[in-house]
C-alpha cells in the first residue's frame, strides 16, 4: 500500500513538479507582489493593501473592468446564440450539410491576429466593406472603430464570425436528444417553437450553462483584439478611442509592462480572479433550478 | 440514475477550476521573469578569442533602418572583437518587456523624454563611468539634448539627434484657394485651415485645411508650459488652454467631431506614399525635419513650403516656438555586454557616425559642430528646421519620473477634448488632480 503510494507519486511526479513550479509558486509570488511597490527592477516594498485601496479609487480601473463586463455580459449571451442559431440550422437534414457546416467553422480556424487585422479594414469607416454594405442598403454608417461609443459592438459582431467551437459542441449536444422525444412532442401536437422551447432547450441547457460558464471566463480575460484594434505606430500603450478598448486584461498589461506596475497588476491579477469566482458561482446558482441534466 | 446527476455538475466545476486556474495565470509570467532579473548580474566571457556579439533592437524600420544598418556594417568592418547585430524592431512594449528579463538585448533608441521615468526605476546603465574611463568628452553635444538624456546629474543615454516640428504646407493646395504666402500669426492660420477645408454636401470632409496638431507643441505656440520650474505638472497653464480652444473652437466645432474622425480614419501609413499631406488629403501638418527625405522618397513631385509655427497675434516675441526632442541611444541594466555596447555607443554618437546617420535620415545632428556642416546643404529646405534650433523660444518636455505616465495622460485626455466629451478647462483639470498622484 505505502509502496504503491510512492509509485504512484513518482509516477505524477512530472505534473506535480511541473504545477509546482509553473504554477503554484508564480500564483503565491504574485499574491505576494500585489501587497507591494515593484517595478521589475528595483527590490519590492512591501505596502500593504494599498494597491488594492489605489486600484478603488483609479477611474482606468473601473472603466477596464467595465469594458470587460460589457463584452461579457452583452457579448456572450449574443455570441451564444448565434453559435445555437447555427448549430441548430446545420443540424437540419439538407443536402450540402457537411459544406454547409465546414463553412461556419472555417473562420474559427483563422489566427486571431490576421482575422482582427483583416476586420480592421472591413470596419475601416470611410473604406471598409460593413459600412460600404450598410450604405448601399441606406443604413447609417458608424464609426465603428474611431467613435467610442461604437468599439465594443465592434468587438462583439468580430466575435460572431468565429463560433465555430460553440457552434461545434452545441450540435453534438443537439444529436444527443433522442429523437423519440420529439416523436411524443409531435403527437402531442408541438410545433417547431414548442419542440425546441420544450424539448430542445430543457436537454442540452447543461451544454449551454457549460459554455457560457467558459466563455464568460474566456471573456473575463480578452485581450488581443482589444490590443490590436487599439495598436498604434511603433506600438505605444494605447486604450483605442477615450479608452473605450481599454479592457480588464489590456490595462493589466499596461500597468505591468508599460508602466512598470507589478504590484499594482498583481493586484489587479486577484481582484479579477475573485470577479470569475463569484461570476461562476453567480451563474451556477441561478441556474441552479433552470438546468436539466438526462437520466432524472 | 443519481450518479449521472451528480457527476456532470462536477465536471463542471472542474472545468472552472481548470479554466480559473489559467485566469489567474496571466500574472504568472510577470512573477515568474520578476523573480528571474534580481539576480541578472552581467557574465563577461573571459575567452578574449571569440567575437562579442552586441545585440542592437533598434525602433527605425524601412530606409531609416537601412541607413542604420550601414553604419552598424562600419562599425563592425572597423572591429576585431565586436560583431553588431542589429535588428529592426519597431515596437516600445517589446522594448520594455524585453529590459525586464533576466537577458535582454545590448543597446538601443528611445527618445529623451523616456529617460526621467526609466533612470528612476533603475531600468538604465548610468553612462559617466564609461565615459570618464576612456576620456569621452560629452562636451559637444547640444546641451539640451544632453539634458534631456540626464537625470539627477547622471547621463543615462546620448543622443543622436534631435527634432523640431514646424509648419509645413501645400504650394499648390495654397494656391489653388488663393492663399498668397504661409501663415505666420494663429489668426492667419485659422483662415488658411477655414480656406482649405472643403466638405460635400452630406457633411463629409473631402478636404482639410490641417492634419490634427501635436498639442504639446501647438502650446508652446501659444505661451503655454507643462510643467513649472519645479517639476510640477502644470496641464492647465493658460497658454495650454488657449492651444487646445484654437483648434477646437475653430476646427472641431466647425466641421465636426465625428466628421473629422471619419476622414482621420481614411489616412494611409504615415510613412508611406499614402501619407494624406503627400496626396493632398490635407494642406499643412505640423512635421519633422525628416519630412525632406521622406518626400523625396514618397512624394518627389510634391509642391511643399515650410514656416515657423505660427504667433498668436500681437505676441510676436513667441515667434518661432517650438518642441524639441531627441533620439538617443541607451544600454539597459540587463544588458550582457555593457563595456562592448559602450563602445559600439561611442561610435555611433561620435562626429563621423552621426554625420553619416543623420544625413541619410535627414535628422537634426546632436552635436553643435555638426549644425553648419554643408553635409545637409542639398536636402531641400532643411535649413528652416536648422534654424528653428536658433530660436530663444524652443521648448523642452522636462525627463521626470513622471514624464511618460504624464504624456500618456494627456494624449488620453486630449482624445476626449478633440471629440468634444470635455471642455479644455474640465479636460486639463483632470489631468492635474491625477497628477498630484505621481510621486507615490
Amino acid at each position: 500500500m505505502h509502496r504503491s503510494v510512492l509509485r504512484g507519486l513518482l509516477f505524477a511526479s512530472p505534473w506535480i513538479v511541473g504545477f509546482v513550479i509553473f504554477q503554484l509558486v508564480p500564483i503565491a509570488a504574485s499574491a505576494y507582489f500585489s501587497l507591494t511597490n515593484f517595478n521589475l527592477f528595483q527590490d519590492p516594498q512591501f505596502v500593504g493593501l494599498r494597491n488594492y485601496q489605489r486600484l478603488a479609487s483609479d477611474a482606468l480601473f473601473w472603466k477596464s473592468l467595465l469594458n470587460t463586463l460589457y463584452l461579457t455580459v452583452i457579448g456572450v449571451p449574443v455570441s451564444l446564440t448565434a453559435a445555437l442559431a447555427a448549430a441548430l440550422a446545420l443540424n437540419m437534414r439538407v443536402r450540402g450539410q457537411s459544406l454547409f457546416r465546414l463553412f461556419v467553422f472555417l473562420p474559427t480556424v483563422v489566427p486571431v491576429v490576421a482575422a482582427t487585422y483583416i476586420w480592421r479594414w472591413l470596419l475601416n469607416a470611410q473604406y471598409g466593406y460593413v459600412n460600404g454594405a450598410l450604405g448601399a442598403v441606406g443604413l447609417g454608417q458608424p464609426l465603428w472603430l474611431d467613435d467610442p461609443f461604437w468599439t465594443k459592438p465592434a468587438l462583439i459582431l468580430m466575435s460572431l464570425w468565429v463560433t465555430g467551437s460553440a457552434m461545434v459542441v452545441f450540435l453534438a449536444a443537439l444529436q444527443d436528444v433522442p429523437e423519440t422525444y420529439y416523436e411524443a412532442a409531435v403527437i402531442d401536437g408541438a410545433g417547431p417553437w414548442a419542440k425546441f422551447r420544450h424539448v430542445t432547450l430543457p436537454l442540452i441547457s447543461p451544454v449551454i450553462l457549460f459554455e457560457t460558464i467558459i466563455a464568460g471566463i474566456f471573456t473575463l480575460q480578452y485581450f488581443t483584439q482589444a490590443f490590436l484594434l487599439g495598436q498604434t505606430r511603433l506600438n505605444a500603450a494605447s486604450g483605442g478611442p477615450e479608452n473605450s478598448l481599454l479592457v480588464y486584461g489590456l490595462y493589466l498589461f499596461q500597468q505591468a509592462f508599460v508602466n512598470l506596475n507589478m504590484g499594482y497588476a498583481s493586484a489587479m491579477a486577484w481582484v479579477l480572479l475573485f470577479v470569475a469566482l463569484a461570476g461562476t458561482w453567480l451563474l451556477l446558482r441561478v441556474s441552479r433550478d433552470r438546468v436539466f441534466y438526462a437520466g432524472d | 440514475m443519481r450518479t449521472a446527476k451528480v457527476a456532470q455538475p462536477w465536471a463542471v466545476i472542474a472545468a472552472v477550476v481548470v479554466a480559473v486556474a489559467a485566469c489567474s495565470n496571466s500574472s504568472s509570467p510577470a512573477a515568474a521573469s520578476a523573480a528571474a532579473s534580481a539576480p541578472a548580474v552581467s557574465t563577461q566571457p573571459s575567452a578574449p578569442a571569440e567575437k562579442v556579439t552586441v545585440n542592437f533592437p533598434y525602433l527605425w524600420s524601412g530606409p531609416e533602418g537601412d541607413a542604420l544598418e550601414k553604419v552598424i556594417a562600419s562599425f563592425n568592418s572597423s572591429q576585431t572583437a565586436i560583431t553588431v547585430k542589429g535588428v529592426s524592431s519597431p515596437d516600445f512594449q517589446k522594448q520594455l518587456a524585453s529590459m525586464s528579463g533576466s537577458n535582454g538585448f545590448d543597446i538601443s533608441d528611445n527618445f529623451g523624454s523616456t529617460v526621467g521615468s526609466w533612470a528612476s526605476k533603475g531600468i538604465l546603465e548610468p553612462l559617466d563611468d564609461y565615459a570618464k574611463a576612456d576620456g569621452t568628452d560629452m562636451s559637444d553635444f547640444v546641451p539640451t539634448a544632453l539634458q534631456s538624456n540626464q537625470y539627477q546629474g547622471k547621463t543615462y543615454a546620448l543622443p543622436i539627434a534631435v527634432h523640431t516640428l514646424l509648419l509645413m504646407y501645400n504650394k499648390k493646395m495654397f494656391a489653388d484657394a488663393g492663399i498668397s504666402g504661409p501663415p505666420t500669426t494663429m489668426t492667419d492660420l485659422q483662415a488658411d485651415i477655414a480656406k482649405l477645408t472643403k466638405a460635400d454636401a452630406s457633411g463629409n470632409i473631402t478636404q482639410f485645411g490641417m492634419r490634427s496638431p501635436d498639442y504639446i507643441t501647438l502650446a508652446y505656440a501659444f505661451g503655454g508650459k507643462w510643467y513649472d520650474d519645479q517639476g510640477n505638472a502644470t496641464p492647465d497653464d493658460p497658454g495650454n488652454l488657449a492651444a487646445l480652444h484654437f483648434w477646437v473652437d475653430n476646427v472641431v466645432k466647425k466641421y465636426g467631431a465625428d466628421a473629422i474622425k471619419k476622414f482621420e480614419s481614411g489616412y494611409g501609413e504615415y510613412a508611406s506614399a499614402q501619407n494624406p499631406f503627400y496626396t493632398g488629403k490635407v494642406a499643412m501638418t505640423l512635421d519633422g525635419e525628416w519630412q525632406p527625405v521622406f518626400i523625396k522618397q514618397y512624394a518627389p513631385s510634391l509642391d511643399w513650403g515650410v514656416v515657423a509655427i505660427p504667433y498668436p497675434d500681437g505676441q510676436q516675441s513667441l515667434a518661432g516656438a517650438t518642441q524639441l526632442t531627441s533620439s538617443m541611444f541607451f544600454i539597459p541594466k540587463n544588458a550582457p555586454h555593457k563595456q562592448e555596447a559602450w563602445t559600439f555607443l561611442k561610435y555611433l554618437t561620435g562626429t563621423d557616425a552621426m554625420k553619416q546617420f543623420s544625413r541619410a535620415l535627414g535628422n537634426l545632428p546632436a552635436r553643435t559642430s555638426l549644425l553648419g556642416d554643408p553635409v545637409y546643404n542639398d536636402l531641400p529646405q532643411f535649413n528652416v528646421w536648422l534654424d528653428s534650433l536658433k530660436s530663444p523660444n524652443l521648448r523642452i518636455f522636462a525627463s521626470l519620473p513622471s514624464t511618460a505616465q504624464y504624456q500618456k495622460d494627456l494624449s488620453d485626455e486630449f482624445q476626449l477634448v478633440a471629440n468634444l466629451t470635455d471642455t479644455p478647462e474640465a479636460g486639463m483639470a483632470k489631468v492635474k488632480a491625477n497628477a498630484s498622484g505621481y510621486s507615490q
